[in-house]
Formats: structure tokens, C-alpha cells, sequence
């Protein structure tokens, strides 16, 4: 039994003439520990199906599946979301964003102090404990966004395009990052982004998403060992053929 | 800081210059128009009487803009944060502030007779409005994401309120404050001169009776220099609670 169960998911915005269907009959099944990338150009209703695994929207038809448990509106307690935007409070230094998913969950001010404390450490933020999220660079805001993420140990990570808005080398450093954290976990990570080097160079699959209505196109095992050379011909060989599944027609793409 | 009070001095010394010129000039009957050394003496000499039409003043205003604090901001947290009560009270809202509240001066005169009550629920009144809509305003131009973030932590209704829509809205209450504490101020001489037996506009009106253009003007220039000093105090609370705004917006 999966781990994780998207079961023929559909969603539709508006009604009647003006409807829209965002997602159409989606199904994608993860185990326990698995790496989820899921591409695809803009539209193509990716992040709208993290909306609806995360809970924060509800599927029109089909369901999702945690544990065998159907999620309707609440996040499961053992998900957790990393936003686009980092969503860092900003009144709030390092260690009360990181401690905040702690505090929503009861945990005591000194458990969740010290908790948070630990995973400031472990995003490599330490020293930066007392910052407010305006006084971090873009990466560093994002490193909080992921401890906070990662406090309540959670075993189904959720992530909206989260180095979208990060420079180039950063976004490497990140990913690397991320890979490192999740080796350490026992978690199955879904991972929203645009970037096909970027899905090959984390996911165990790829979902490759089609827009208008977003379906499931087609979906990529990645047998690559990690750390991954994005230089490989193995890689760059993977590369070319998700660019291939995400556009329907080549010679939009100029491509011989 | 200190630059720019400095510079704040310079159409205050330029309109008491001008003042003095007008007063020397004889364009009007000395008699009604005193200059700004005659004023100046009314300070020095009547410094326990003004201190204390100032004090009563004072505490009318801190008084009832305390207590429409206390009532407006909790208010304005729940309309702000439930579209449903926005749209019973929405209506509402906009008749009531518009009335203005020296027409409810005689009304408060009938409820509650000549004396303290009916000047302090006149400024609870007037304070109320510029508070609950700023805390309405500032409610509902939360970020979206970070309610999703909380939505997503599982917080509790409580935790949302206390620790994400107040102080999101914190800096816009305080705005709402400060407008407050301007229109409570506005109320409480115009109260004074009818409700009141007591304060400056007491003072302003009973000066007008025994024919004291001085102390007309006296009174005046205390009641704009508290004006100034209520809204230096809520600005330096703002800077000192809102300090998370540093880089995020560009001060005001």
C-alpha cells in the first residue's frame, strides 16, 4: 500500500459556462521515503495538486490519501509545507518562524525552543537565531522556511516551487541541501518546480504534467546515482527527453 | 530624528515672526489681537491654571480613546477576520462614522447631564471609528501566504488571532491611533466648551466671556502642542513595536 495516494484527482474552478478544469482525473501513488518531482510548464495545475495534497484546497472529485487516511481540508498532521514565497512571519525572528508549526501543534515554549534551536543548526543557520527574515538573504529565508518545515518531523514534505525565486548557484546549494536533510529523513517528498535539471537532478520519479487541463503526461524513474553530475550524458540524455514529454510539439522548441 | 525637529521649528518661528509684525503693525485693535510677548506672559503667569484645564483635558482624552481601544481593536479583529460579520456590520460602520460627533454633543448632554460622562463617551465615540476601521483595514491586508502557512501548521483560530492578525495589523492599528487620538482630541475642547465646566475648551470659551484674547491664544497653542506631543508618543510606540518593518516598507 502506497504511502501516498492521489486517486483520480479532478478540480475544477467556477461553474457552468465559466468553468475551468484545472486538474483532470490525476492519480499518482509514492512510498514512503520517495522523492517526487512534479514539472511542468505554468498551467499545468502542479501546484494546484499540492494545494489539494496539502489540504489547503479540496479536490472536486477523486481524493488524496495519507496513510490511508482521505484528507478534506486540514493538512495532515504529519505533512508539511515549504511555500514559494518562504511565507516567513515577519515580525517573528529565526527561531519563533522556526518554532511556529511547533506552537501550532501545543508543544511547551522550551521543548520548541530548543527543538527549533536544533533545526536552525541543522539548515546551517547558526548565529542567525536572533534575525528577523528581512535582515536574511533569499536562500537563508528559504533555509528557515525548510527547518520550520522539518521541526515537527514530518513524513510527507510538500514543496511549491521553494528555489523558484533563488539565483542560480544558490538554488544548486540548495538543492544539494535539500537532498542531504531528506538522506537523513525517512519522508517522501513532493517537490513542485519548472526546472527540468532541477527535477532530475533531485527526484527518484518525475511526473511531467501537461497543461490545460493538467494531466499526468508521463512519468520518469530516475535510476541516476546521487550526487548527480549535471554534465552526464545520462543526465543531460533525461534532460532531453522530459523537454520532449513537456512540449507537444518540437518545432516549437527549434529542436532538430 | 533630531535633524529634522530642528528643521520642524523653522514655519513655527517664521509665523511667530510674522505674528509679532502683524501685532506691531497695527492692522488690528491691540486690544483683540495681543502679541506673542503678551502671550508668552499668560504661560508665566497663569502656569497653574493652564496646567491644570490641561490636565482635566487630557485625561478625558486618554480616558475615552482607552476605552474605545479597548473595544474597537478586539472588534475589528473578528470583522476583519470573518468576511461574514464584514458584511453585517459593513453598512453600519460607514453610517456611524459619518456622523460627526459634536451634532451628539447635545444628545450627550440630555443622557448624561453637564460633567465627565458625557465628555468621555463623546470621545470613546469619535476614537472608536478611526480605530476599528484601521484594525479592519489592517486585518484583511494580512499576506495571504502566511495564512496559509498557518492554515497548513494546523494553528488554532486563537493562535491565528493573537500571533498572525495582530500583529500583521499592529502597525496600521497604530495608525488608527493616532487618527484616534486627533479626533478624541478634536471632541474633548468641543465637548469642554459646552458639557465641561473644566478643561481647555472650558478655558477658551470662559476666556471669550471676560474678554481675554490672550488666554484664547494661550489655550489654542497648548492644545496644538499636545496635539503634536500625543502624536510623537504613538509614532516612537510604532517604530518601537513595528520594527520588523525596517526594509519592508519605506517609513513614514
Amino acid at each position: 500500500m502506497s504511502f501516498l495516494n492521489i486517486d483520480h484527482v479532478s478540480k475544477t474552478y467556477g461553474a457552468g459556462a465559466q468553468a475551468t478544469l484545472a486538474l483532470d482525473t490525476v492519480s499518482i501513488k509514492a512510498d514512503l521515503g520517495e522523492f517526487i518531482c512534479l514539472l511542468g510548464l505554468s498551467g499545468c495545475g502542479k501546484s494546484t495538486l499540492l494545494q489539494i495534497i496539502s489540504g489547503l484546497e479540496e479536490p472536486s472529485t477523486g481524493q488524496v490519501l495519507v496513510g490511508d487516511e482521505p484528507i478534506h481540508g486540514k493538512t495532515h498532521p504529519s505533512a508539511s509545507v515549504v511555500f514559494q514565497d518562504h511565507g516567513l512571519f515577519p515580525w517573528m525572528d529565526v527561531t519563533a518562524n522556526v518554532a511556529f508549526n511547533l506552537k501550532a501543534r501545543g508543544v511547551g515554549r522550551a521543548e520548541r525552543t530548543r527543538k527549533a534551536l536544533d533545526y536552525i543548526q541543522m539548515v546551517g543557520l547558526s548565529g542567525f537565531e536572533k534575525k528577523y527574515p528581512h535582515q536574511l538573504s533569499g536562500g537563508m529565508r528559504q533555509r528557515v522556511g525548510i527547518a520550520r518545515a522539518l521541526s515537527t518531523g514530518p513524513k510527507l514534505l510538500l514543496m511549491d516551487e521553494p528555489f523558484g525565486a533563488l539565483d542560480a548557484q544558490t538554488r544548486t546549494t540548495m538543492q544539494n541541501e535539500l537532498l542531504r536533510l531528506w538522506e537523513r529523513l525517512t519522508a517522501t517528498v513532493v517537490f513542485v518546480t519548472h526546472g527540468i535539471d532541477e527535477a532530475v537532478m533531485l527526484a527518484d520519479r518525475v511526473v511531467v504534467m501537461s497543461p490545460r487541463p493538467g494531466r499526468v503526461r508521463q512519468i520518469f524513474d530516475i535510476n541516476l546515482p546521487r550526487p548527480r553530475d549535471p554534465t552526464s550524458p545520462e543526465f543531460m540524455a533525461l534532460v532531453r527527453e522530459m523537454l520532449v514529454a513537456i512540449h507537444d510539439d518540437m518545432r516549437l522548441l527549434n529542436m532538430p | 530624528m533630531a535633524k529634522s525637529s530642528i528643521i520642524g521649528l523653522v514655519p513655527l518661528v517664521v509665523l511667530v515672526l510674522i505674528w509679532q509684525v502683524a501685532h506691531q503693525s497695527g492692522i488690528y485693535s491691540t486690544a483683540l489681537f495681543p502679541s506673542p510677548a503678551e502671550v508668552y506672559a499668560v504661560f508665566v503667569d497663569e502656569f497653574g491654571d493652564l496646567a491644570r484645564h490641561a490636565q482635566a483635558s487630557i485625561g478625558r482624552v486618554v480616558m475615552g480613546v482607552s476605552v474605545a481601544f479597548v473595544l474597537a481593536v478586539p472588534a475589528g479583529l473578528l470583522i476583519g477576520r470573518f468576511p461574514a460579520l464584514d458584511l453585517l456590520f459593513d453598512w453600519s460602520i460607514q453610517i456611524f462614522r459619518s456622523f460627526p460627533v459634536i451634532a451628539l454633543i447635545p444628545l450627550a448632554i440630555l443622557f448624561f447631564g453637564i460633567g465627565e460622562r458625557p465628555a468621555i463617551v463623546l470621545i470613546t465615540v469619535a476614537a472608536f471609528w478611526p480605530l476599528l476601521i484601521s484594525t479592519i483595514f489592517g486585518v484583511k491586508s494580512v499576506d495571504r501566504t502566511l495564512l496559509k502557512v498557518a492554515k497548513a501548521s494546523g494553528a488554532s483560530e486563537r493562535l491565528v488571532l493573537t500571533d498572525i492578525l495582530l500583529p500583521s495589523a499592529l502597525p496600521a492599528i497604530l495608525t488608527g491611533l493616532r487618527l484616534a487620538l486627533g479626533s478624541g482630541w478634536l471632541t474633548v475642547v468641543a465637548a469642554e466648551m459646552m458639557a465641561v465646566k473644566s478643561g481647555l475648551g472650558y478655558l477658551i470659551m470662559y476666556a471669550q466671556v471676560i474678554f481675554r484674547p490672550d488666554l484664547i491664544f494661550s489655550g489654542i497653542l497648548i492644545i496644538g502642542g499636545i496635539g503634536l506631543l500625543f502624536d510623537q508618543i504613538v509614532r516612537q510606540a510604532r517604530a518601537l513595536l513595528c520594527r520588523w518593518q525596517d526594509g519592508l516598507v519605506a517609513s513614514s
